[in-house]
């Protein structure tokens, strides 16, 4: 990691020489032809000169404020993970995501007062709610995001737009891009974000403990038969998860294999296919359990999910969105599909601690016909709120 | 109608000029930041003195490096699209035509994806990929739109609607299959989308070919006039109909082309603001193309800042603002036209 100044700011300051130059130019650009006709081109050599002397001033100008930001603050070069070189000051305190993932994993390396703004989809923790928020994370608002002074942006390639991030590069705003595609790689983003905020013992500590939950939840289930899963991530139409999605992964780590294998990573699934393969267990991803319950309970009497043995035996589990999201909560429900998946391998332990990170609307399926047989045991004391 | 005169002309445009100015201010000064007015001009005059660096930094890159080119940008897309829709209903002489009635935005759509499948790294891709994938479009039903070596309004228009369902219909094979791409931007960028700032390059490029396409359709616009009575009666009428067809066809669609790589495809403007237009200041083509650049450029720097600011601070795409607004206002103008 080298250290310099900050050359992000220069480039800004130059940026506003130009604009201030602009209406001089488009002048230029109309004018020429008359010009040189009417006055044989000495008006247009004069305000050239004019021009050049006020440029000059501007750039000593700008080359003092250069040196004052040289002295002021310090930034690191950071290469985030689609390979953007970044420069992030060294004292980060003011942090807007924009995405719920990095919001959460904001909340889990720094205390919320580090994060100014999130998107409007951000919901966990509840602090994440009352912060102020920039828009969705597609189409966020630039102006809001500036108006908050962030010292770092935070995106993710898959939810965020490329051009999202080139406008605040073009405006001297340092955006740090995480990119994971599985559970590995998400523990990564929660490292390299804790060195780049300024938290990394935080961030190898939550790392570190994440691995061994991880580590402890594949010697578990190492004797354990994979169960054959359908992910369902949307019902009309029909939408699974490709092979190299972090879903997949955690699906992976969680004792479960997708019946879906394809390298789409959001593939429509047509329901035809789903009877031939007849999934064991069918999961759903839900932050509010009780609508999606019903849902599944509409979607039982429908042709072609009657069909699915899993709908039939009520083999159904509904999991937390943390699923959803690759964040540390993520390693939460991945110990929750575990237990719902092979309830036979715990049921005789006890319940691990969850430590570190908690838990909340992560709801199994608590209607009877929709329990897997045999019933997972009862562990209220996992959902330790934060 | 009154007949048109050098005064009435200059008139109109000055009024509508200064009303442009006005929604210009407003604009600035609404959004995340609000302004007052003073402020603003003192600001604007600061900047174009060269003083800029006076400005506090956070407000200078939210009103002037955001808002400004963003609501600049929006004068252009307006301009370029109203003229081109006013073009393209004398070109055609059907009212129902708008830029995108000859398939140029989806051969955009499908210019900018296939770019973006190619060379998914490159940061100026998507426009790029857009003009391409529009001239193409613009070229292709030109050639199918020739019969016997004459452009013919009704062939020109079939040719235009069968690529556009043609390339949709690639366009969502595209999507469905590719889910991998990073395609989410397109989503935005089909329904129009201004909040992408565009490069200063991309700036310069497409204030000269506004201008220039502009220039060229007004150039014809008395002939216009007459092509309007119909083909033949214009030939009797000394105009060179063939000419006169292929420059509005390519100054339209290289209007067309540029609006839409610049800013997707944002509906109704080039459909509403001509018929607008001229149930107001009649149909007059040496009028209707100056009022018509002039009003566009109202409507979207409108439309836009409502997009902006009516959920703040989530922001809806304009396309959607222009439809929504777009209609009620045609109607009431219709209805208004018809007493």
């Amino acid at each position: 990691m080298e250290f310099n100044s900050r050359p992000s700011m220069f480039s800004g300051l130059l940026a506003i020489g130009r604009l201030a130059r602009r209406p001089v130019l488009v002048a230029q650009a109309l004018l020429p032809v008359r010009v040189s006709r009417f006055s044989g081109g000495g008006c247009c050599t004069r305000s050239f000169q004019k021009r050049t002397g006020k440029s000059a001033c501007a750039t000593c100008f700008f080359f003092l404020l250069f040196c004052g930001s040289m002295l002021a603050a310090q930034t690191s070069t950071f290469t985030d993970e689609v390979g953007r070189k970044v420069q992030i000051p060294r004292e980060v305190n003011r942090v807007v995501s924009l995405a719920p993932n990095l919001t959460e994993i904001v909340f889990a390396l720094r205390d919320g007062d580090h994060l100014a703004g999130d998107t409007d989809y951000c919901d966990f923790p509840a602090e994440a709610v009352r912060k102020p928020h920039v828009g969705g994370p597609v189409n966020p608002n630039l102006e809001e995001i500036v108006s908050l002074k962030p010292d770092l942006v935070l995106a993710t390639k898959s939810i965020n737009r490329r051009e999202t991030v080139d406008a605040l590069d073009r405006i001297g705003v340092p955006v740090y891009v995480t990119d994971p595609h599985s559970v590995e790689e998400m523990i990564a983003s929660v490292e390299h974000l804790g060195s780049a905020l300024g938290a990394e013992k935080e961030g190898a500590l939550l790392a570190e403990d994440l691995r061994a939950r991880l580590a402890d939840l594949d010697r578990r289930l190492s004797g354990a038969a994979p169960r054959r899963v359908l992910f369902v991530v949307w019902t009309d139409p029909l939408i699974s998860v490709g092979r190299d999605t972090f879903i997949a992964d955690a699906l992976r780590r969680a004792g479960g294999r997708s019946v879906v294998d394809t390298k789409a990573e959001w593939p429509h699934v047509s329901l035809e296919e789903i009877v031939r393969l007849q999934p064991q267990v069918l999961v759903f991803a839900s932050a509010h359990a009780g609508d999606t319950q019903r849902d599944i309970d509409a979607l039982r009497t429908r042709p072609g999910w009657e069909n699915l043995a899993a709908m039939q035996h009520g083999n159904v589990v509904v999991i937390s969105d943390a699923i959803n999201r690759p964040a540390p909560r993520m390693v939460d429900a991945i110990e929750r599909l575990a237990r719902a998946l092979h309830p036979e391998v715990f049921a005789s332990r006890v319940a691990p601690s969850g430590a570190g990170f908690s838990l909340r609307g992560l709801v199994l399926a608590r209607t009877k016909t929709h329990r897997l047989k045999p019933a997972p045991p009862v562990e209220e004391a996992c959902a330790c709120a934060r | 109608m009154r007949p048109l005169t050098i005064k009435r002309l200059l008139w109109t445009c000055g009024g509508l000029a200064m009303l442009l100015l006005a929604c210009v201010l407003l604009a600035l000064k609404l959004g995340a930041v609000p302004v007052s007015v003073t402020d603003l001009v003192v600001d604007l005059g600061r900047i174009a003195i060269g003083r800029a660096n006076e400005l506090p930094t956070e407000y200078r890159l939210i009103v002037f490096d955001l808002r400004l080119p963003r609501i600049l940008l929006g004068i252009l897309v307006g301009a370029a699209l109203s003229v081109a829709g006013a073009s393209f209903q004398a070109l055609l002489r059907n009212p129902l035509a708008d830029p995108y009635v000859l398939g140029v935005s989806s051969g955009a759509a499908l210019g900018s994806i296939l770019a973006l499948i190619i060379a998914p790294g490159f940061a100026l891709i998507t426009p790029l990929g857009a003009f391409i994938g529009a001239i193409a479009t613009i070229a292709g039903v030109y050639f199918l739109g020739r019969r016997e070596g004459q452009l013919d309004s009704s062939t020109l228009l079939l040719g235009g609607i069968i690529s556009a369902s043609f390339f949709s219909a690639i366009i969502m094979f595209l999507m469905t299959t590719l889910t991998g791409r990073d395609l989410r931007g397109m989503v935005f960028w089909l329904m129009g989308d201004l909040s992408t700032p565009v490069s200063a390059g991309m700036q310069w490029i497409l204030t000269v070919g506004v201008v220039a396409g502009i220039g060229a359709i007004y150039s014809t616009s008395a002939d216009l006039n007459l092509l309007l009575t119909g083909e033949r009666e214009a030939t009797h009428l000394g105009v060179d109909v063939t000419r006169v067809k292929l420059v509005v066809y390519v100054s339209a669609s290289l209007l067309t082309a540029l609006a839409v790589s610049a800013s997707g495809a944002i509906g109704y403007v080039g459909l509403l603001v001509p018929h607008a237009v001229r149930l107001i200041f009649g149909s007059d083509y040496r009028l209707l193309i100056p009022a018509s650049a002039l009003c566009g450029a109202i409507a979207i720097v409108l439309a836009d800042t409502l997009a902006r600011t009516i959920v703040p601070p989530t922001e809806l795409p304009v396309g959607a603002m222009t439809a929504m607004a777009g209609a009620p206002v045609f109607i009431y103008l219709l209805r208004r036209g018809l007493r």
